[in-house]
């Protein structure tokens, strides 16, 4: 049995939402498909889908741009790969290449979009937790007309549910500040050594330090997943706020996220003893590296997988 | 042509299936359709432990599509099993045989839907409602074999399936004559085959009224006589085909889809068809045994094996399958390739209500092994001498007798494997005694590296009094010279490469050209039985039967038969079971012998392994086709890699929750190591045609344990279960105070 009846292919934002429409909430928007294809498998089907319909030819979702206020807006249609080949975005945006450039194997990051990541609403999507680091807003069209510009948690109501109707909504674009001077992230995760496999943990890190780079002015940090949505390690960065870099704040954010931080266990993923293990493990090796990269200006993306 | 130079014996020839299977142009049993073909869906037990009371089907059956709903009562002799038929064909009420009604684990069948779609069949399956009156479960082999644990079969009291003994010389005596005494308890976890091909297969009957097979299976006749039976059938009226097998490993042994299949071809006179998922097969199949093992050893200060004694406990799970074996061999195996005058062993095969378990590469030697071997690396650290100098001072030779009180076949190499695989993996001998290379560590501090090594044994062929046999037929045509031959040769092609050897043995026998070989196989219709492609028998048997059939083939063609036929059984020397008290018995006619060495680094700070350098060294008698060989050698040890470190199928009151190869996590090329270094030895095997022994199992066996010993060489921490993933490791990690940066 077939799993859809049509296939639409919209050139435009309002062409998608208007052949959305015309379903009447019937329709699924496909941007990549990778996990999509995998959930009508498994799901039992009467009836094939009435339409599916493919956002990675809406132009405006396909653009890398930098803005004139040093932003960068980003087409939710972008591929994972296409994001890792990006020099603007290695350069100023380095965490988003690291977390794009782990995802699945070659194939699914050829076609799979971060988009398409987002609005699956894993709490452990890995740019999902990079674009939490960068303090990213999401465009939303909805269904009703409205074009909105949602901070990133907005986005999610618990594990796999998203805010958007994936028969009416659609997710445009996502908006970022670029790094400045003095301001790098970085971004590890802890998967199986080699291969395909979900994430056992992510961690994602911003910092921007003060003109003589001995101190942080601010910090932002993502370790996913530890909540049914993504969330920001709020203690873990008022930990850092301030304080001078070095071993001992770096102590003194650990110890945060130990006391803050609490992963569940996943029953054929990771314990829960594991996950909290590994977040030190992760801290202790993002921040220094996120912390060098804003000393010295230069970043360049690791780990990123082949392909 | 009775004097010739190798032909065809010893050469790395192209295998006969290529150029199909790498073209897809070759049909396996999912890719083969009927014309007005029925699908079929089944429906499976939703209990671990419980009688049914009822099976409604009339909703089913009432849904537009659905032909026929087969249940409980429409299995004529309602029983099976590769060895012991203590398994329902469909569990429910309205069956003549005694406890048919009961479902044992989550792996039972209720029923069976055909319709004239799979969506129709599957939501027919869903329609039919299921009664269950729950019983009591049990889920932990020791639990299972206490008084007053539920119990799963009749006749079975403690759910014990089998009990076997090793009693040998006097333990007080070896204990009083031992230095030094290392204790451990292993444990192993599940595996799942996943291989390529799901289960999948169309029933049909033919145009002689056969009810007939198209599947994947291991053994034709085997499957022959199990589908016949329950069909309460003459087994001339059932026929099995195999077309291309997508891997086996032991896990197409028993029976999954060729015997409902049957009833409903039979039944309906329709073609029906079923594949199932991944799902299905994970869940649906049966897996490697977990075992724990108690093991304690003795040694004298000269590093000399004197007292051994062990407790194994492996669960069956809900049916039998081929456990009785399985735990005979692990018996058998738990020894390790040494000699030792004091032995002491209880192994146990335990029924409960977990997924079943059964064979799988290996067939109980890898656990066994698993427990040797690292009580074997943890005495020699414990007298400081050398992993390979106290493996020399122990490992069997000719003329060994084994734990059963009886001695090895001949051809025993255990010593020069395990030399060969030491010189190749940076050990030297000085002053007579093998001392290993230093390990350079690598720069990053996160990473230890170490080197372990392990060796083992396994036998080639069935053991412990199972018959064993093989037939194979020739034709030879043609007026003054032989023209074209045809060979009949049953054994399963499970994508090792059986059938390219089948024909390189019969040029060989015969002195002709490759090409003038035609192979007629996997049709119970067209062939006697070979046995099954499994103990890592198949070339052994098959080429002895070969041998066999051409010799005689060739003797009728001097007489100037036109065309000359020759049928030959090969039988081996028997074999005999186990004495109830003692364990006495001669267990196996020819054995292969192997060593392997690991070198890995352990990432201390997420726990993650990378297995650098495998050094394979394989007695493997004769490589018939040395590139085979090697990808025997070079699965075996990815297949064993996952086994040790990753593959974890995670089983809650018996029900499997990770059914899917996004969570139960096999190696991909990328964890391939970079190196697999494949020795192949060529110590005849008497008996082996052209002194052939085996190959599959043996180079999955030292694997774990060599992995074991090169973690606990880079960390100087021992690990007591596998797979070692990474929350086992860095949690035994942290106890011991390595790691965080």
């Amino acid at each position: 049995m077939p799993l859809w009846k049509s296939y639409h292919i919209p050139r435009t934002v309002d062409e998608a939402l208007a052949t959305l429409a015309q379903y009447g909430g019937a329709a699924r928007i496909v941007a990549g498909g990778t996990d999509l294809m995998v959930d009508l498998q498994y799901t039992d089907h009467v009836q094939p889908l009435e339409a599916l319909v493919d956002v990675t030819r809406v132009q405006e979702m396909l653009d890398i741009h930098q803005e004139a206020d040093d932003s960068c807006r980003l087409g939710a249609a972008v591929t994972h790969a296409t994001i890792v080949k990006s020099t603007l975005l290695e350069a100023r945006a380095t965490c988003l290449v690291e977390s794009c450039g782990v995802v699945g194997g070659p194939q699914v990051r050829n076609v799979g979009t971060l988009g398409g990541n987002v609005a699956h609403a894993l709490p452990a999507g890995d740019g999902t937790t990079s674009l939490m680091a960068l303090d990213a807003q999401a465009l939303v069209a909805w269904g009703g007309g409205l074009h909105e510009w949602l901070p990133l948690p907005a986005l999610f109501r618990g594990p796999g549910v998203s805010a958007l109707d994936h028969g009416k909504d659609l997710l445009v674009a996502f908006r970022f500040t670029l790094c400045a001077p003095g301001e790098a992230t970085a971004f590890k995760r802890i998967m199986r050594p080699q291969g395909v496999a979900l994430p056992i943990l992510g961690c994602a890190v911003w910092v921007k330090l003060n003109a003589a780079r001995t101190h942080y002015d601010d910090v932002r940090v993502c370790v996913s997943p530890v909540a049914p949505k993504p969330v920001r390690a709020v203690e873990v960065e008022a930990a850092l706020r301030g304080q001078p870099v070095g071993q001992q704040t770096l102590e003194n954010a650990v110890a945060a996220a130990h006391r803050t931080l609490h992963p569940r266990a996943s029953a054929y993923r990771a314990t829960a003893e594991y996950r909290q293990h590994m977040i030190e493990t992760l801290l202790r090796q993002t921040l220094p590296l996120a912390t060098e990269r804003a000393k010295t200006g230069e970043a360049r993306a690791e780990g990123v997988g082949l392909g | 042509m009775t004097n010739h130079e190798s032909i065809a014996v010893g050469h790395t020839v192209k295998r006969i299936d290529a150029l199909g299977k790498v073209t897809g142009t070759t049909p396996y049993p999912g890719d083969i359709d009927m014309q007005g073909q029925l699908w079929m869906k089944l429906r499976y037990s939703e209990r671990a432990h419980a009688r049914i009371v009822a099976v409604d089907t009339r909703a089913a059956q009432a849904l537009p599509g659905v032909v026929r709903v087969f249940t409980a009562k429409d299995v004529p002799v309602n029983e099976y099993g590769l060895i012991i038929r203590d398994q329902p064909v469909l569990c429910g009420p309205g069956s003549a045989k005694p406890g048919a009604d009961i479902v044992r684990c989550y792996a039972d069948y209720v029923a069976a839907v055909v319709a004239e779609n799979e969506s129709i069949a599957a939501a027919a399956a869903r329609l039919i409602q299921v009664e269950y009156e729950d019983l009591p479960t049990v889920f932990d082999p020791e639990a299972a074999m206490r008084e007053g644990a539920p119990l799963l079969h009749a006749h079975t009291p403690n759910n014990i399936l089998s009990h076997y003994r090793i009693r040998r010389g006097d333990m007080a005596a070896g204990w009083a004559q031992a230095d030094v005494v290392v204790e451990g308890e292993y444990h192993t976890g599940y595996q799942e085959h996943a291989y390529l091909q799901p289960e999948a297969g169309l029933g049909y009957v033919d145009d002689l009224g056969r009810v007939t097979i198209i599947v994947a299976g291991q053994w034709t006749h085997e499957d022959q006589d199990q589908v016949a039976h329950a069909l309460g059938l003459p087994v001339e009226q059932v026929r099995i085909v195999y077309p291309a097998i997508g891997g086996a490993f032991g896990g197409r042994e028993d029976m999954s889809v060729q015997i409902v299949l049957a009833l409903a071809a039979y039944h309906l006179r329709r073609p029906v068809k079923i594949i199932w998922s991944r799902e299905e097969s994970i869940l649906y199949h049966h897996k490697r045994h977990p075992i724990t093992i108690h093991c304690k050893w003795g040694a004298t200060k000269a590093g000399k094996l004197v007292a051994m004694q062990a407790r194994v406990i492996g669960d069956v799970g809900g049916y039998a399958y081929t456990s009785t074996k399985v735990l005979g061999n692990a018996n058998l195996m738990v020894s390790g390739p040494y000699e030792c005058e004091n032995m002491h062993f209880d192994t146990y095969a335990v029924y409960t209500n977990n997924i079943p378990t059964g064979a799988f590469r290996g067939f109980g030697a890898p656990q066994a092994a698993l427990a040797a071997e690292t009580q074997m690396n943890k005495l020699a650290q414990a007298l400081a001498i050398d992993a390979v100098e106290i493996r020399r001072r122990n490992v069997v030779q000719e003329g060994s007798i084994l734990s059963v009180g009886t001695p090895l076949p001949k051809g025993v190499s255990m010593q020069p494997v395990v030399e060969a695989c030491a010189r190749e993996s940076g050990w030297s001998l000085r002053d007579g005694h093998f001392q290993r290379a230093a390990t350079t560590q690598p720069d990053n501090p996160a990473l230890r590296r170490g080197l372990g090594f392990a060796c083992g044994f396994k036998n080639v062929g069935y053991s412990f009094g199972f018959p064993e046999q093989n037939w194979a037929a020739i034709e030879l045509y043609g007026s003054a010279e032989i023209e074209h031959v045809v060979v009949r040769a049953g054994g399963a092609d499970v994508g090792q490469g059986a059938h390219t050897v089948f024909v390189q043995m019969s040029a060989e026998a015969l002195g002709v050209p490759l090409e003038k070989v035609r192979l007629i196989t996997h049709d119970t219709a067209q062939t006697r039985t070979a046995g099954s492609a499994s103990a890592s028998r198949m070339t052994f048997m098959t080429g002895n039967a070969i041998r066999g059939a051409a010799a005689q083939a060739l003797e009728n063609w001097r007489n100037e038969d036109r065309p000359a036929l020759a049928t030959y059984q090969y039988r081996p020397p028997k074999t005999t079971p186990y004495d109830p008290q003692t364990g006495k018995s001669e267990p196996n006619y020819a054995y292969g012998y192997v060593a392997q060495s690991v070198e890995l680094d352990v990432d201390i700070e997420t726990g993650h392994i990378f297995v650098r350098r495998v050094v394979s060294v394989n007695d493997v008698g004769k490589a018939i086709n040395p590139q085979l060989v090697e990808g025997q050698i070079e699965g075996a040890v990815v297949q064993a890699q996952g086994y040790a470190l990753m593959e974890n199928l995670i089983s809650r009151q018996g029900r499997v929750l990770n059914p899917f190869l996004s969570t139960y996590l096999i190696p991909t090329v990328l964890d391939v190591p970079p190196e697999v270094k494949s020795l192949i030895l060529e110590y005849p095997d008497p008996i082996g045609p052209w002194g052939a022994r085996g190959v599959a199992e043996m180079p999955f066996i030292p694997l774990a344990p060599a992995i074991i010993a090169a973690f606990h060489d880079a960390t100087g921490v021992w690990m007591h279960t596998i797979p070692l993933t990474p929350d086992r490791v860095v949690k035994a990690l942290r106890e011991h105070g390595l790691g965080l940066l």
